[in-house]
């Protein structure tokens, strides 16, 4: 299946790639862990003829010469799911966007860089109200949102909302700093 | 400067040894003012395994303690029976244990002191021991069945209180000893300040006893005596649910991180022992290291730990004692001290009791008693063995709902369970008392209102203590803002509902901060979105 842009992650960030990138006619899918759709921006995409892979997750990615040709999923198994452009807004540990143990932090579908602590007494502080350090790890982005594999660029693939370093939204009610990293992304891809 | 008045005896801490002194000679018809710093079961009482030993751990080094507790196991089951969950234990040997010298030819001497000092010791197949406890580190070559138990430390100490007040004895909680009354080389009395008011206060006694545990250390200081306390810090790991049902213990010396104690719901590994500086006591931290090694041998016991949420960390102090003779703590003791510091010090009408362990709490009270007693030429005789705590008095948990309501909804389960007999008190007037606010331990508005009201319930620290609001799988994400309304109101102060969750999410939060990588760290940042999005300020200070 071939698709103008694949966005990995359906929460605000990937809903709102996706949709943006529709309304300018782009051909879109979303891979979501989310277990449904209902009631979701989501919804509203699928209806517009958007794909969306709900209660699914990556379990094949094919990188070659720097570009990320194509990905494979549970659910669809052997089906090769291809795109021009890749997004991932897979958001922070809760999400599973970022995963920990004891020692380091990583992106667990393609391992791209992120930035983070080593010392895990640095991760936190001890009052709750604090800001915590550990909210602002996240994957490393050049000015134009391309992740890198260990230093070097993808490059068509974007990371927007909460996996970022330095963005989220945990301590403030307030998506601008989100929505502004998935409005940036859109308009890059547009522009091509 | 507030009034005088005159008890028989002042018992210092509020931990289970000082609760327990507070009902052993509230008991004796002595009366008995009970000071305490915080609130109860604050210090070791609250940071521990909560496992009633058999004595087994004890028993191929130290007959003595093995014996003390194995009595003491078999009291609490009758008096404190609502505090006990009789799950049974095992030793097991491992096949590296067999390496380092503690192979099967250890279990048959470990077996054979046990006997010695009358431990129920069973030698069970391994595949049994799997039956009973699948949880258990399957690759094992031995196994021996104990009586062990775990015991709710809280409710225990709680019950002591309520006890104690039930036969007219006064107790403070919030309450410091700033200074002692002397009358030449005799010990009158102790001035007080309360902590939160910052009121002060004067108390006579004929007898003062010095039960603070590990902070007994200062309390003889300022009484002009010294005892050589060894600080000795235990760290523990809590994981998100009962992974096990039967306590795990390894079957070779005493070491580090190798006991696992189900507790309601969830288990605890434990424990550490390394000697703190006593200016550290008030704030013990777990370190990484700690968690690192407590996790590992924790594997060892039940592989299965590996994959489990740890829902935090925390430590206590051992309140250990020296021997006078040597200050270095080379030869520390657990075994129970008492200090008559008339006759070591020269200091009259003053007493400490300390080392000892949560497990034989109820014979140091009593020893202490016998003491206090003896200075007060009373021939009064100890009951604490054979009477029941308040709760007690009634043998399960079906007995009491059923008795109470028919059939019992989850909550009133869980408060019979809790509170014992005492459950009869919770007034179920309306729904809403019957709603759970805490989902994790089945904590009922109708339960929070009991403590509230017949407790001594000050912040949501203190409301843990009572009913375990928070302990659970979610460590008070989802209930601690209702809770805290709940107590608020409860408390006829409405308005200081956002400041008590404030103060109990940042308690919460040092024991996640320990362990917060994996899943923790995915709850911590939860908690925060939770509590904090929409409402950045609420929890600043």
């Amino acid at each position: 299946m071939k698709f103008d842009v694949i966005i990995i992650g359906g929460g605000h960030a990937g809903s709102r790639v996706a949709c943006g990138l529709q309304d300018s006619g782009l051909k879109c899918a979303v891979i979501t862990s989310g277990r449904s759709i209902h009631g979701s921006t989501l919804a509203q995409f699928e209806k517009k003829g958007g794909m969306v892979l709900a209660d699914d997750e990556i379990t094949n990615t094919c990188i070659q010469d720097s570009k990320l040709v194509s990905v494979k999923t549970e659910k669809l198994g052997d089906v090769v799911l291809e795109a021009a452009n890749f997004v991932i807004a897979t958001g922070k540990f809760f999400s599973k966007g970022l995963v920990s143990d004891m020692k380091k932090v990583w992106e667990p579908i393609f391992g791209l860089d992120v930035e983070y602590s080593e010392d895990r007494t640095t991760w936190y502080t001890d009052n709750f109200a604090d800001h915590q350090p550990f909210l602002d790890f996240g994957v490393k982005v050049d000015e134009t949102s391309k992740p890198s594999i260990e230093g070097k660029t993808v490059n068509n693939l974007y990371a927007v909302g909460e996996l970022l370093a330095g963005v989220s939204c945990a301590e403030k009610d307030d998506l601008a700093a989100v929505d502004a990293t998935a409005d940036k992304v859109i308009d890059i891809i547009k522009a091509q | 400067m507030n009034n005088h008045q005159d008890f028989d005896v002042i018992v210092i801490g509020g931990g289970i040894t000082g609760a327990g002194t507070a009902r052993d000679c509230s008991m004796r018809g002595l009366k008995v003012l009970l000071i305490e710093r915080h609130d109860i079961a604050n210090g070791a009482t609250g940071r521990n395994h909560g496992l009633l030993h058999s004595g087994a751990r004890y028993a191929v080094k130290d007959a003595e303690s093995a014996e003390e507790c194995i009595k003491e196991n078999q009291i609490l089951r009758k008096i404190a029976a609502h505090c006990v969950d009789d799950t049974q234990g095992l030793f097991i040997t491992l096949p590296e244990d067999a390496e380092t010298g503690y192979g099967l030819d250890y279990q048959k001497d470990f077996v054979e002191a046990c006997l010695k000092s009358g431990i129920n010791a069973k030698v069970i197949d391994p595949k049994e021991a799997i039956r009973m406890e699948p949880s258990v580190n399957p690759t094992l070559i031995g196994a021996v069945q104990v009586p062990d138990g775990s015991v709710d430390p809280f409710r225990l100490c709680s019950a002591n209180i309520v006890d104690a007040q039930l036969h007219g004895a006064k107790v403070l909680t919030y309450t410091e000893v700033t200074e002692f009354i002397k009358n030449g080389d005799t010990i009158e009395g102790v001035k007080v300040r309360n902590t939160v008011t910052g009121e002060e206060a004067e108390y006579r006694a004929s007898v003062t006893v010095n039960a603070a545990g590990i902070w007994g250390h200062d309390i003889a200081q300022m009484a002009g005596v010294n005892i050589g306390m060894y600080p000795a810090k235990g760290a523990l790991l809590v994981f998100a649910h009962r992974v096990n049902n039967v306590v795990i213990n390894r079957c070779r010396k005493s070491a580090d991180g190798d006991i696992l104690v189900p507790g309601d719901s969830v288990t605890v590994i434990g424990t550490t022992s390394t000697k703190v500086p006593f200016e550290e006591c008030d704030h013990m931290t777990v370190t990484p290291q700690e968690v690192e090694l407590l996790l590992r041998e924790g594997c060892a016991l039940c592989p299965s730990l590996a994959t489990t949420r740890i829902l935090r960390a925390y430590a206590g102090v051992r309140p250990l004692v020296a021997a006078d003779d040597d200050p270095t703590g080379r030869s520390i003791s657990r075994g129970i001290v008492c200090l008559d510091h008339e006759t070591r010090d020269g200091v009259k009408g003053f007493i400490s009791i300390t080392g000892g362990k949560l497990m034989t709490y109820r014979l140091m009270a009593e020893i202490a008693t016998d003491a206090v007693c003896k200075k007060l030429n009373s021939s009064a005789q100890c009951q604490t063995a054979t009477t029941p705590l308040p709760g007690s008095e009634s043998t399960g948990v079906k007995e009491v709902s059923k008795k109470l309501w028919g059939s019992a909804t989850q909550g009133q389960k869980a408060a019979a369970g809790r509170l014992g007999a005492k459950a009869a008190e919770v007034e179920f007037n309306s729904p809403e008392d019957k709603q759970l606010i805490c989902e994790c331990e089945n904590v009922t508005l109708a339960e929070i209102k009991y403590a509230v009201k017949h407790l001594n319930v000050n912040t949501m620290e203190d409301l843990r203590r009572r009913t375990r609001v928070g302990m659970g799988t979610c460590q008070g994400t989802f209930c601690i803002r209702k809770a805290a309304k709940a107590l608020a109101i409860a408390k006829g102060e409405p308005e200081t509902a956002d400041k008590l969750a404030a103060d109990f999410l940042s308690e919460r939060w040092k024991g996640m901060k320990a362990v917060g990588w994996g899943d923790t760290l995915r709850e911590m940042e939860f908690m925060q979105k939770v509590y904090k999005a929409g409402k950045p300020d609420t929890y600043k200070d």
